[in-house]
């Protein structure tokens, strides 16, 4: 686990609390998860920002209607939208532009993001890392200052293998796991019947294994997906739905975890 | 939270004249670290890959070789490391708080050591 630079830890005292929405695997939804937990974050009367983390593959532009690249000129960064102040790779790049980066620069794009930018005063930060855990990862748990992290997985054990590896780096790096969300959990279909189409329990079973708290299961709608391409989180476009309802609860849970956690002590220091 | 209790932790880190490091464990453990250990040891991709390789009997010593170790600074790395930086210039080892507990110098530890 080695540094790509120099790395002092970066100071952000106008964000209270900054949690890591992560997985260790890609497609379990994360990025859902990340938009719609920072929106219910949001409609319970925070001041929430929202940073995607992913360089490679930002999906925030999309899932929150903004589509072509920021003119920065006329229009600053980050992006007021939904209620949120929201950045992300897409808002430099056009969408059809491969950012094909080696560490350092992605290191120093996302010490940009949290630095360079006003982000005003937050409740909230939520941050959407990429799948994996690489130099995103490492430059975020390295230098800035995590109060949690959020395990995305999927039910099935393919998913819960990858999701242990980002557990098992939140461990060694020593941010808390606020716990652990079951996305995709089960489909209730027309016929008011519950599908568990790709297994179910996998979430509680991983809380479980690693005595942390299993944040909850969130339903698979075609809704989510409908909602995520139109530019409208679904708990926007839906609150009703169970899947928003689920996304309000998580974050009543997340937000009750953050206040029964003891914030990590800083390292002392050696003066030479 | 119970997986979020990290116990080990150092309540102070002190140079210990001018060749040692010594860390107060929150468990009460008096750790003495060398710097020739701490630089012989660093875990870095770099320097593992060059422990890795047969020892070189042709081998000639650069002159930042024959300085003595000694760190230029220590900086916290997160909540969980530290990051050497050192007087020939090297400094991308991270020193995890676990590692600097398993390369204890101190007479217990060695004790324990030569045991198992």
């Amino acid at each position: 686990m080695q540094p790509q630079a120099t790395m002092p830890k970066l100071s952000l005292p106008n964000i209270r609390t900054i949690i890591a929405v992560a997985s260790g695997k890609g497609g379990v939804g994360k990025s859902t998860v990340s938009a719609n937990l920072a929106l219910a974050l949001a409609a319970s009367g925070n001041k929430v920002g929202l940073l995607d983390a992913d360089i490679y593959g930002p999906s925030m532009p999309t899932m929150m209607g903004i589509n072509g690249v920021i003119d920065q000129a006329t229009t600053p960064l980050p992006l007021d939208r939904h209620g949120l102040k929201i950045m992300s790779m897409g808002f430099l790049v056009p969408p059809t532009q491969a950012v094909i980066w080696r560490g350092p620069m992605v290191h120093r794009a996302l010490t940009q993001f949290l630095t360079d930018l006003d982000w005003g005063v937050l409740d909230y930060l939520v941050i959407d890392l990429p799948p994996g855990t690489g130099d995103a990862q490492l430059t975020l748990t390295q230098t800035v200052p995590l109060n949690g992290s959020v395990i995305v997985t999927t039910p099935q054990e393919v998913s819960m293998i990858d999701a242990r590896k980002g557990i098992e780096m939140f461990k060694q790096v020593r941010v808390p796991i606020l716990g652990i969300i079951e996305n995709m959990s089960y489909f209730v279909g027309d016929d008011g019947k519950r599908y568990e189409i790709f297994r179910h329990g996998g979430g509680a079973k991983l809380a479980q294994e690693y005595t942390v708290p299993f944040l909850g299961e969130i339903p698979i709608d075609p809704k989510v997906a409908e909602s995520g391409d139109e530019g409208l989180p679904i708990i926007l476009k839906h609150p009703e739905n169970p899947v928003s309802k689920a996304y309000m609860a998580l974050a009543k849970t997340v937000i009750s975890e953050l206040g029964t956690m003891v914030a990590p002590k800083e390292l002392p220091k050696l003066e030479l | 939270m119970t997986e979020n209790n990290f116990a080990l932790f150092p309540n102070s880190l002190k140079k210990q004249g001018d060749d040692s490091l010594l860390i107060v464990w929150n468990d009460g453990h008096q750790g003495i670290l060398g710097w020739k250990h701490l630089r012989g040891n660093c875990p870095c991709a770099t320097c593992r890959d060059e422990r890795d390789k047969p020892a070189n009997p042709f081998h000639i010593l650069k002159p930042s070789e024959l300085v003595q170790p000694a760190p230029t600074s220590l900086v916290p790395v997160g909540h969980y490391a530290y990051r050497i930086v050192w007087n020939d210039g090297h400094d991308s080892g991270i020193y995890t708080l676990e590692s600097l507990r398993n390369l204890c110098q101190c007479q217990e530890c060695i004790e324990k050591k030569t045991t198992t």
